[in-house]
């Protein structure tokens, strides 16, 4: 749908302010608590196989520019439709989760760092209407946002991490490699869950308009993204040593060195609720992920809204009112360590070889209705050609 | 019908949206107690907290930053905090707090471990609030006065952050305290304070004692607990060996003249090298002292005509020598180590339960002090 289209450009933007979200709050503890000051190691392994993935999947995106088949078609032209909705139901266990983790991060941080107090539902409530309207209006509207936000979000993200800089001594990350590379490495594929930003991808497919460049705009922003993660947590395990398991707003920290050379003001809290922006981006568009999810499953009429899935969206993010977040999702984390390690790094690199045999499938099967889908689906790409 | 299906739904979440909204009670400014600094002594209860508040709905139209000062008792500093929250009829928020003041009796005769943990375990509390101890109790020294009227807490915390480092003077926050007194040899220190009386100007407020604050002690504390106070020359080698201060100056005679030389850069070295052994190279930088305003800092000066005798030079060498080596002498003889010698070796071997137990008098450290003009 038109509305839904995004240019590969903006995809790179948007990825790049997805990437931080919750690794800029839960997961610097986390990762202090399993291997110590060699956290931003691990880090490092993490993106290294995200890079990989990214790879393989752009290139899948690159092979799928002219036929435009979305998640849906190839899975169910390749591995089977039974398949496919398993895949599509292990992505929306993981969109929902995903949602959970940073909805409740930035409800923990509004209490702590802002000392603003509310209830969970009335914090819900604008984030799930925000997030409809952004269904109703297409994901082309998260991504103009982006690009219009994302100036004055990256220089407070530059902001933020720079400022305690001048009081952070580096040699506290040595001897680098202390907790043990076999270690390092296993807990990058542990903590997998909270990598592979890239994913929401999947559900834009066959709205994603590549015209020339497809690779250099989306790993230039997935390298400045990740650079920017890694100097966020070594900087904050280099400031908190052994106090980094405890702290698990590692972005409130590492701003509350921002004004420790004033005695006036908290100036933290104007970036960091800018940066916030970011976080609920991502929120949106995984929302709008999960909800696509449910569409594919079901098979929902695409050009209405469906009140029922909202609902069902909505009633799993109300789920910490019931059970402690902590809980429940390292729970469901730790279950689905493996069905989420398969759709996160597995189908990345298994895309452009599906994609290639979904066309071929496709074109070998052709019948006249077909035909005259993929001549309407031609004849409309001309139009926006000209157009453009 | 179309358009009763909308507004009953529009009704229905407005509805919903008010009863749930209902429950959210949100907290004006004016009812908040700011505290912006505490101290803490000992009570027949446990602790007695003084917190020094600036309360936005005081101020009236008065010009500047007023603040009072409350005195609540607990079992332990989280009800002495309640306890003022009930007394002020305020909810206490420490999101701003800038100085934390233990008094003497207090720190020199407890173990902190549990007031450590409680103020850094706070989300909302900044860790980079300085931590001091004081002369006398801690209360009243918050019921003091700043010689400019100012409140304590806001006069010491800019005294720690801003000039304290320009002045050769170490200090410390709650954060790099509480960091050393967990790791390695699990020592540390603090500044410890002292409020020297001045004539009183302020004729709102004739009754409260102002002066000055001498924060050039330190108080070395090992697992939180008290265990001995530097001297004069130990805090001047401490300050050598110290990265992020400058400002040591030293007076030297030649030829009948003094001189007073003043340091304005440096750059510390530790080199670990085999066994236990730690080469200390201290590179200073300075010139003789003209004036007493701000020496301009750092490795990019510009290059000023030499004036410094060899002479001199010489016995200011062997002057920071002999204050580094009493620091070094002291760390020994109490078993402490604030100039991070186990750090050194952390860098290069790792963490081991060796390491933390090592005694301080079994790493030799061999300072080599240079001095250029600059």
């Amino acid at each position: 749908m038109e509305k839904d289209k995004i240019s590969i450009n903006q995809f790179a933007l948007m990825y790049l302010l997805l990437i931080a979200g919750g690794k800029f709050l839960k997961l610097p503890s986390m990762l202090a608590a399993d291997v110590g000051h060699d956290s931003w190691l691990t880090l490092c392994f993490s993106f290294l196989w995200d890079a990989i993935c990214l790879t393989f999947l752009l290139w899948a995106i690159r092979i799928n520019k002219d036929s435009q088949l979305d998640i849906s078609a190839i899975l169910n032209n390749t591995v089977s439709k039974a398949v496919a909705k398993i895949i599509l139901i292990i992505f929306f266990v993981m969109f929902v989760v995903r949602n959970n983790i940073l909805l409740a991060s930035c409800y923990k941080m509004f209490a702590v760092t802002f000392d603003v107090s509310t209830n969970w539902i009335v914090y819900i409530i604008p984030v799930v209407a925000l997030s409809v309207l952004t269904l109703k209006l297409g994901f082309n509207s998260v991504a103009r946002a982006s690009q219009l936000l994302f100036g004055i979000i990256f220089i407070c993200v530059i902001v933020l991490i720079a400022s305690p800089l001048s009081q952070v001594d580096f040699g506290y990350v040595l001897p680098i490699g202390e907790a043990g590379w076999g270690k390092i490495v296993s807990t990058s594929f542990l903590r997998s869950f909270w990598f592979t930003d890239y994913v929401f991808i999947y559900l834009l497919l066959d709205n994603v308009k590549v015209k020339k460049h497809v690779f250099s705009p989306v790993l230039t922003a997935f390298a400045i993204g990740a650079f920017v993660t890694i100097a966020m947590n070594a900087m904050f395990v280099a400031l908190y040593g052994d106090l980094a398991p405890q702290f698990d707003l590692a972005m409130s920290k590492i701003g509350v060195h921002f004004v420790s050379k004033s005695s006036n003001g908290r100036w933290d809290w104007l970036t960091l609720s800018i940066w916030l922006i970011s976080v609920f981006i991502k929120i949106v568009v995984f929302f709008i992920c999960s909800y696509k999810c449910l569409e594919k499953i079901f098979e929902f009429n695409v050009n209405k809204l469906n009140i029922w899935a909202i609902g069902a969206i909505t009633a799993l993010f109300m789920l910490p009112i019931f059970l402690p977040i902590e809980i429940a999702l390292s729970t469901v984390v730790a279950y689905g360590l493996i069905p989420f390690a398969i759709v996160q790094y597995a189908l990345p690199i298994a895309m452009p070889f599906l994609t290639k045999a979904a066309q071929a499938k496709l074109n070998l099967g052709n019948t006249l209705t077909d035909s005259i889908k993929s001549a309407k689906r031609f004849a409309r790409k001309a139009k926006e050609n000209a157009s453009v | 019908m179309y358009n009763i299906k909308r507004i009953s739904i529009f009704i229905f979440a407005v509805v919903a949206i008010a009863l749930v909204a209902g429950s959210f009670m949100g907290e004006d400014i004016i009812s908040r107690a700011i505290i912006i600094g505490i101290g803490i002594d000992g009570s027949d209860e446990g602790v007695r907290l003084t917190a020094e508040i600036v309360s936005p709905a005081s101020s009236g139209e008065q010009i500047g930053t007023f603040s009072k000062t409350i005195s609540a008792n607990g079992k332990s500093i989280a009800t002495a905090i309640s306890r003022i929250a009930e007394l002020t009829g305020k909810e206490a928020s420490l999101g701003r707090c800038l100085v934390i003041i233990f008094g003497q009796e207090y720190y020199e005769n407890k173990d902190l471990s549990d007031d450590i943990d409680y103020l850094i375990s706070s989300d909302s509390f900044k860790e980079s609030s300085t931590i001091c101890c004081v002369e006398g109790s801690a209360e009243d020294f918050l019921n003091n006065s700043a010689a400019m009227s100012q409140g304590v807490s806001l006069a010491l915390s800019t005294m720690f952050t801003s000039q304290a480092r320009q002045t050769a003077l170490a200090t410390n926050t709650l954060l790099d305290f509480t960091l050393s007194q967990r790791g390695l040899l699990k020592t540390g220190f603090m500044n410890q304070v002292k409020f020297v009386s001045s004539d009183n100007v302020n004729t709102q407020e004739p009754d409260k004692s102002q002066g000055y604050f001498d924060l050039r002690n330190i108080a070395i504390f090992g697992d939180n607990k008290y265990m001995c106070m530097l001297t004069d020359e130990e805090i001047r080698g401490f300050a050598l060996l110290n990265n992020d201060v400058t400002g040591s100056s030293f007076v030297t005679d030649v030829d009948g003249k003094q001189l007073t030389v003043t340091i304005n850069s440096k750059d510390i070295k530790f080199d670990l090298q085999q066994g236990n052994v730690i080469k200390c190279e201290i590179n200073l930088q300075g010139r003789e002292a003209h004036t007493d305003s701000g020496e301009v800092e750092g490795q990019f000066v510009a290059q000023n005509k030499k004036e410094l005798p060899q002479a001199a030079i010489d016995d200011i060498i062997a002057q920071a020598t002999a204050q580094i080596n009493s620091l070094l002498d002291k760390q020994r003889q109490y078993n402490f180590d604030i100039v991070n010698l186990h750090e050194t070796i952390r860098r290069r071997d790792g963490t081991s339960e060796q390491l933390n137990n090592l005694p301080t008098a079994d790493i030799d450290v061999e300072a080599v002090v240079k001095f250029n003009e600059k």
